[in-house]
């Protein structure tokens, strides 16, 4: 047996303890070490070395970064959580002939969406969607985060903050927390567009806080520009397009001046 | 497999052998002097010239005649020789026949030009492809390529174009693309070391097709936003031979439409719908007459787009000729989302679920479904000045379990967005349209009549940077010293109008 497998092995088994009794700083020592020690490994992505052993070295990476990611999510540390992602892919994309699915594949494919969706990174989870084969999108874990995001395009925010009781996987609830915040102050810049006034009992179910202390202070933080008076929740609505009044002479005299030197131009 | 299609293959020539046979033959002769003079004069004209020729004649091409031409054109018995007549079918009889007739001429050929037996390289190829074999094709491609790359002649840069292009076509064809992804890459970094820019273009645009193939829209953005860009000497001044020559070659138009069409791809998938819907319509609308099936492609792409943008593409975009079948599915699509009806999205949806999924359109009609929504909302906004939330749900036929809360929502979102104009009362449980006002006694119009000028008088200026005139055409009526007058007026002009470009504002 090659003596680096059984090093990268041993201590996998380690962390996989450490990270059983959620001792993650541990973890995290550990991982660093096995990235290092994967370096060794000229049969991982980018080399892709046939070599003897690069069923199994493969395997074993893949599921080193599997738990890489999740430990990422733990720890609630985003960038690492994309680090470990990237790193992962190839073995999802490029190594898929060679390796039998990896049955954590669907879940951290989500669970990849719905960071970029808390991170607002449209163009990019599309990108990703259309990476995904049919039989993907069928999958819970999948449809889960695809359905979120058309329920956040639609304005459907109560469909998005219910969809947190139906979470496919446990690592979900930290992004649906995230997710939650989002919501909420979404929620909020389209009250104050749409209504006029609410009630203060309104405003608290509305934008979903359990009580009207917390509805307070979340106003007091984040939007002090909202009047509260009599009960109600007044909101100070953009000024609309007024009528213009005067002519604004500077702007045309500039335009009139340039429309003259180009006609001049052509004639 | 290829046994049969010899078999098949062998009356034909036969019979019209004797009529075609000697004048194709001919033609390929002509063909090759020109590539003969072409590479003497360092002239890359008459290169464009046989590759459009060759092009004409491809229909006629036969393995008798090709191996005619690779006696008459290649040293027998050298190496390149041997290989591309190991890939063509043997004809004893006729073979002989064309022999004694060329054997005479074939003389004068000593050391065959490198122009020359790259040319043989892409007759074969051209052969091997029409007549599906398309793994000799790849072989023979792979050691055209692996030859070219020890080439660097300007005058080869046009055939090895065409080269590149039937390279990754074969590999397409057996469903093979992946494999080429790394030579092309390395292909398309020579090319641009040896400013090649023909090359450059056709292997962006092959590394594109490749990229998308595998829907692999994050690479192929990358790549393209970061290689040398194709609009840049197209509108530029470069250098105005090699734009000449760009510009009579019809197949880089095609090139260049081939490019738009991806680059509105990938914006359309990264969900740049403004730039998209120009490069899409572009595309559509200067491809080739004659490839169909490329401008239908455009045409579906489009018309997602726009749907997406919110517009209603015309009825004429489907009634264009040769389209209204292929298009169909994307008419009744559009008629539900001008309808804003989402019963009939979703049973349009599934109806052609299978076409829109081999178009590859299946997740963007995913994401039209809000835009159905907001149809259905902007036709209630209109029609009612106050209607309550439960018969906004009711129209909108949304189908949750708590109709009333997401009509809300979804309703403030549309007003935030500025889709529709309207308050709502939620006490009261309705949504108030508002008034729409006066809109010229603001200065909308104002605004959007200085943005219709600006771009026409924009379009003048761009056209007239545009122009070019061959260097010499009108020399012999004017004198030196007037040439040069003339050449500074026109600096003169063209720098006035790059500088009041600058300081405009």
């Amino acid at each position: 047996m090659d003596p680096n497998l059984t090093e990268v092995s041993q201590l996998f088994e380690r962390f996989k303890a450490a990270f059983m009794r959620n001792d993650f700083d541990t973890c995290d020592n550990l991982l660093s070490q096995l990235k290092v020690l994967l370096t060794k490994f000229r049969s991982l992505p980018p080399l892709f070395e046939e070599t003897p052993k690069a069923i199994h070295e493969l395997t074993l990476a893949r599921d080193i970064y599997e738990h890489a990611v999740v430990l990422s999510v733990k720890i609630e540390d985003q960038d690492a959580f994309e680090r470990d992602f990237f790193q992962l892919k190839p073995y999802y994309t490029d190594a898929c002939g060679r390796l039998p699915p990896s049955p954590q594949e669907y879940p951290i494919l989500g669970l990849n969406l719905l960071r970029l969706l808390v991170q607002n990174r449209i163009a990019e989870f599309h990108t990703e969607l259309e990476l995904l084969s049919a039989t993907a999108l069928e999958n819970p874990c999948i449809k889960h985060a695809v359905e979120l995001e058309q329920s956040f395009m639609e304005g459907a925010y109560n469909r998005v903050l219910s969809a947190r009781q139906t979470v496919p996987h446990e690592t979900y609830v930290y992004f649906m927390d995230l997710l939650a915040k989002t919501v909420r102050d979404e929620i909020s810049g389209c009250s104050e567009k749409a209504y006029d006034s609410l009630s203060i009992n309104d405003a608290r179910k509305i934008e979903m806080f359990s009580s009207v202390q917390d509805l307070f202070e979340y106003i007091k933080e984040e939007h002090p520009e909202w009047e509260i008076k009599n009960g109600f929740v007044i909101f100070q609505r953009a000024k609309e397009s007024a009528p213009c009044k005067e002519i604004p002479s500077l702007q045309l005299i500039n335009q009139t001046l340039s429309y003259a030197r180009e006609l001049e131009r052509i004639v | 497999m290829t046994q049969d299609v010899e078999m098949k293959e062998q009356p034909a020539p036969s019979n019209s052998v004797t009529s075609v046979g000697p004048s194709t033959l001919q033609h390929l002769k002509e063909i090759a002097s020109l590539i003969e003079t072409g590479a003497y004069a360092r002239e890359v004209r008459r290169i464009v010239r046989v590759v459009r020729l060759t092009i004409a004649l491809r229909k006629k091409l036969k393995a008798s005649v090709l191996s005619a031409f690779l006696n008459y054109a290649l040293v027998s018995g050298s190496e390149v020789h041997s290989r591309l007549s190991s890939y063509l079918p043997k004809e004893d009889e006729q073979d002989m026949e064309v022999d004694t007739a060329t054997s005479t001429t074939q003389a004068p050929v000593k050391h065959p030009l490198p122009e020359l037996e790259i040319y043989c390289y892409l007759l074969v190829l051209i052969f091997l492809i029409d007549q599906k074999r398309y793994n000799e094709a790849k072989a023979c491609s792979s050691a055209s390529i692996a030859r070219l790359k020890n080439l660097n002649r300007r005058t080869i840069d046009v055939l090895a174009a065409r080269l590149y292009f039937y390279y990754s076509l074969s590999y397409e064809l057996t469903g093979d693309l992946a494999e080429i992804r790394g030579n092309l890459l390395s292909l398309h970094r020579i090319a641009t070391l040896r400013h090649d820019e023909l090359g450059q273009e056709t292997l962006l645009n092959l590394l594109l097709r490749n990229y998308l193939h595998y829907n692999l829209f994050d690479q192929a953005e990358k790549l393209r936003s970061k290689a040398p860009r194709f609009e840049a000497h197209s509108n530029q001044q470069a250098t105005p031979i090699l734009f000449l020559v760009l510009l009579r070659h019809q197949s880089v138009w095609d090139m260049f439409c081939r490019y738009l069409f991806y680059l509105g791809k990938i914006r359309t998938i990264q969900l740049e719908y403004t730039d998209a819907k120009e490069s899409l319509l572009q595309a559509a609308r200067k491809g080739p007459a004659a490839a169909l099936g490329f401008r239908v492609q455009c045409n579906k792409w489009a018309v997602i787009v726009r749907l997406l943008l919110g517009e209603i593409p015309e009825r004429t975009v489907f009634m264009q000729k040769g389209m209204e079948k292929a298009l169909r599915p994307y008419f009744e699509l559009t008629n539900a989302v001008r309808i804003g009806d989402l019963e009939l999205f979703k049973a349009v949806a599934e109806k052609f679920s299978g076409t829109f999924s081999s178009d590859g359109t299946h997740n963007l009609i995913v994401r039209l479904r809000h835009n159905v929504i907001r149809t259905g909302l902007r036709n209630i906004s209109i029609s009612y000045s106050r209607i309550s939330l439960a018969d906004v749900a009711k129209k909108l036929r949304l189908d949750s379990p708590n109709p009333i809360a997401d009509a809300e929502s979804i309703v403030a979102k549309a007003i935030r967005d500025g889709a529709i104009d309207a308050t709502l009362d939620h006490a009261k449980g309705w949504m108030v349209s508002k008034e729409t006002g006066d809109i010229y006694s603001t200065n909308e119009p104002q605004i959007a009549f200085n943005s219709r000028i600006a771009f026409c008088l924009n379009m003048h200026n761009e056209a007239v940077r545009a122009l070019r005139f061959p260097p010499n055409s009108h020399k012999e009526k004017e004198s030196a010293e007037k040439r040069r007058e003339r050449q500074q007026q026109e600096q003169e002009l063209a720098k006035h109008i790059a500088e009041e470009d600058d300081d405009e504002f």
